[in-house]
């Protein structure tokens, strides 16, 4: 921080005068990240565990740094898919990496917001002292998730074992149905509403009507961002080859308005005859985010500990906050907790949108993205709903998911805020590097549950 | 009203008649008793017919002469809930309903309607219980019943009248706590029924509307709005047993696809009050310890199905509205509301 140059914006200032109240905090910054290539589910990463992946990620990144035999304060991360065997996956995957056994570990879980509150949390210990280094990070894996016995089953194996003589036992198994042998596997359905993440975010696009041609224009923008950046070296230094893989082979990069305009609807299907919103439906396999396999990890310490290693500084973790939704009974959108959390956070750090140099939106689906940036430019919702006095503002679209985002990358839930983490450092670090001025990132991740997560990373 | 000279609710006085017990349902958990699904009320009192939609044309009109309901109460003293818990918890898992020592007011009906339902297969009762459709159901929870409580359970039929397709009965079961049997119920419900192809007594009850009559007279099936959804119910094929097997409504419509076609039905439907009863969970706690909470039934539920529902704050601010529908047909399957009383 003491290096930063002053700068003549007002709010700049602020920003300044926020972060300079909490005496006794110090910068949290981000030295770089790692992850492994996001792959579709099914493909090259089908008989690759979490615990497989997060640790490839993690010895990608010791292999960057030379964190071999390091001690660090704390790694962070989770997967949102889990089986109860990796109770402690993280810490099995630091013991699996070259860190020192002497780092301690544990796992954290916020749906797909996952992977950036494993950042906040290492940057909060960071900035308290309590640590001086640390690694947030995330994998998840549709094509190996857990599959679990049906609730008729376990009730009945659980009697069983609990039943102290073999009539018990047997009385207790003799409650299972035919129907109970059936598997569970994972589905993206609320449990709180049955509908799935694609339905529910259907009802939000209809409700804000976000037409298919503005979907299909992020999903485009996505694929070609992401293309340029692979094309330009921007992930020479963020991704480690993993299973013969080198790059998001969810990535179509040759794709174009006429392709995606030929894929059929998905989600929302039945909201056509609806009275409130009867939209044709708009969303695709091409403007939603695929299953993903993947892991990603985010180096963070104290300015001090990057110095004394020698390490390169990308940028400071500056704030972040967290919101949630009545989205139960319809109130608000299952995925716009980012939405209330961002103006909270951009407040208390005495920042607007014109402060912000890159946006990172997570694309959970590209209506997600443009329901955010529609709200937040519609004065009523943001009366009604944030509280604020006006209209937040408009996002440049420029600054917008500059070098893709998931709907090209994938989204391997819980590795995704590592990604996008790494990226929004790099790219903030470039453009001080390029203008000589410091350079804002603003990071918001939508999860299930109504949750999101939201963060400001800055330029050193 | 008091305990001693319980009347309808046009006042025409009741005798009580007390039962030992609950018919078939009462008590079965309480009791230990296996777990099998020998709980119908057709089953406690031989020969009673179960509770059921009609089938299309069984309007068979055999009610020549003029049509009077039994003037009984039946009463059971001293239900005692201490030993439901194992019932309660399976209920709750069931309807989604938290796991908790509270009685909702849809698990109070699965107690108090089998008393009901023994008033509906009385000799003198005039109309005949097969193939009789569940119009609508409302019901009052006057604040919070906890296992552990000692209850008083009353049933009686009322208020025949027309209906256009025949005449519509109201069966009403009252709870109240055995400490405070001269009260005020602590739940109330109204269950309102549709026997086809009978003709009502020779006067209209004074005041009586018939909003049941919205089931009835819904817009032609294909040409409803439904509003967004706010929920999607995957109902598997096991629905009906499952309820059946908690509630002891183990009505053949409800059970298989087979037996649901002796009765007329592509396949087993759901029961009424399982849909409404999820319906009511779903509003969770924000109906608080009492409540007002009714149902309006309108094309069955075929299982296995998905239903659409919205349950949404009600237009006035208070309590929720709620309304279940098939997304693919437009067609409406029920509803009705939740509001704090």
């Amino acid at each position: 921080m003491a290096t930063r140059k002053p700068t003549g914006s007002a709010s700049r200032a602020t920003a300044r005068a926020a972060a300079d109240r909490a005496p006794g905090v110090r910068d949290a910054v981000i030295v770089g990240g790692n992850r492994i290539p996001f792959s579709r589910t099914g493909k090259k990463y089908s008989d690759a565990s979490n615990q497989e992946m997060l640790t490839a990620a993690l010895e990608g990144l010791v292999a960057r740094f030379g964190l071999q035999g390091e001690r660090l304060g704390e790694v962070v991360g989770g997967a949102v898919l889990k089986h109860s065997r990796d109770f402690n996956l993280v810490r099995e995957s630091v013991l699996g990496s070259s860190l020192s056994a002497q780092t301690p570990a544990f796992d954290l879980q916020q749906a797909c917001a996952t992977g950036l509150e494993a950042a906040i949390n290492v940057s909060n210990k960071i900035k308290l002292g309590q640590i001086d280094s640390g690694i947030a990070g995330g994998t998840d894996t549709v094509s190996d998730a857990p599959v679990a016995v049906s609730e008729g089953l376990r009730r009945a194996l659980l009697d069983a074992s609990h039943a102290k003589t073999l009539q018990a036992r047997l009385k207790a198994l003799a409650k299972v149905r035919p129907a109970d042998l059936k598997p569970l596997t994972p589905s993206t359905d609320e449990p709180r509403t049955g509908l799935s993440m694609g339905e529910h975010q259907a009802i939000t696009a209809a409700r804000w009507g976000i037409s298919r041609e503005a979907q299909d224009e992020i999903a485009l923008a996505s694929h070609q961002h992401l293309a340029a950046a692979w094309d330009a070296g921007f992930f020479d230094d963020l991704v480690t080859p993993f299973r013969g893989l080198t790059r998001d082979d969810n990535l179509r990069a040759d794709t174009s308005m006429e392709k995606l305009a030929s894929l059929k609807p998905v989600f929302g299907k039945s909201l056509a005859t609806s009275s409130e919103a009867p939209v044709e439906p708009t969303m695709t396999a091409g403007n939603s985010t695929p299953l993903t396999d993947g892991a990603s990890a985010v180096l963070l310490s104290s300015a001090e500990w990057a110095a004394e290693r020698d390490l390169p500084v990308l940028a400071r973790f500056v704030d972040a906050e967290t919101a949630a939704v009545d989205f139960v009974h319809g109130h608000e959108g299952l995925l716009m907790a980012p939405v209330h959390a961002v103006p909270r956070l951009l407040a208390r750090n005495g920042l607007t949108l014109d402060d912000i140099d890159f946006f990172e939106i997570h694309e959970a689906f590209a209506s997600t993205v443009l329901t955010t940036l529609a709200a937040w430019e519609d004065a009523d919702y943001c009366k009604s709903e944030l509280g604020l006095d006006g209209a937040l503002g408009s996002v440049d679209r420029a600054r917008l998911n500059v070098n893709g985002s998931s709907l090209a990358a994938g989204h391997p839930f819980a590795a995704t805020g590592g990604r996008i983490l790494a990226t929004a450092a790099k790219l903030v670090a470039a453009k001080a590097a390029e203008t000589g001025r410091p350079a804002r990132a603003l990071l918001s991740v939508c999860a299930a549950g109504g949750l999101g997560a939201t963060a400001i990373v800055e330029s050193v | 009203m008091t305990a001693a000279t319980p009347a309808t609710g046009a006042g025409d006085p009741l005798r009580v008649e007390s039962l030992p017990t609950l018919p078939g349902l009462g008590g079965l958990y309480a009791r230990g008793a296996a777990s099998s699904g020998r709980i119908a009320a057709g089953r406690a009192l031989p020969g009673l017919p179960v509770i059921g939609y009609g089938r299309a044309g069984d309007g068979d009109d055999d009610g020549g002469g003029t049509l009077v309901l039994p003037d009984v109460a039946y009463q059971v003293t001293g239900v005692a809930t201490a030993g439901m818990t194992a019932h309660l918890h399976d209920y709750q898992r069931l309807l989604h309903e938290p796991v908790t020592d509270v009685l909702s007011a849809g698990y109070l009906h699965v107690l108090a309607f089998p008393l009901a339902t023994a008033v509906m297969v009385r000799p003198d009762f005039p109309l005949p219980l097969l193939g009789m459709v569940h119009l609508a159901n409302a019901v009052e929870l006057r604040g919070p019943v906890q296992l552990g409580d000692v209850l008083e359970v009353r049933a009686w039929a009322e208020n025949l009248r027309p209906h256009r397709r025949g005449v519509q009965v109201d069966l009403v079961a009252e709870v109240r706590r055995a400490d405070d049997p001269a009260g005020v119920p602590v739940w109330r419900g109204v269950s309102t029924y549709l026997a086809k192809g009978f003709e009502a007594p020779g006067t209209e009850p004074a005041g009586v509307t018939e909003p049941e009559d919205a089931a009835e007279d819904r817009a032609p099936v294909g040409t409803w709005a439904p509003p967004l959804p706010t929920g999607r119910w995957a109902l598997g094929p096991g629905t009906g047993r499952a309820y059946g097997a908690v509630s002891g409504d183990r009505n053949p419509i409800h059970l298989s696809a087979l037996s649901a076609k002796a009765f007329g039905f592509p396949r087993a439907i759901a029961h009424g009050m399982y849909t409404a009863a999820r319906a009511l969970a779903d509003v969770g706690h924000a109906r608080g310890e009492a409540y007002r909470w009714t149902v309006r039934f309108a094309k069955p539920v075929l299982l296995p199905g998905t239903v659409d529902v919205a349950v949404t704050p009600a237009a006035d601010g208070v309590g929720f509205d709620y309304v279940g529908w098939n997304g693919g047909r437009r067609i409406k399957h029920f509803e009705g509301s939740v509001t704090p009383l």
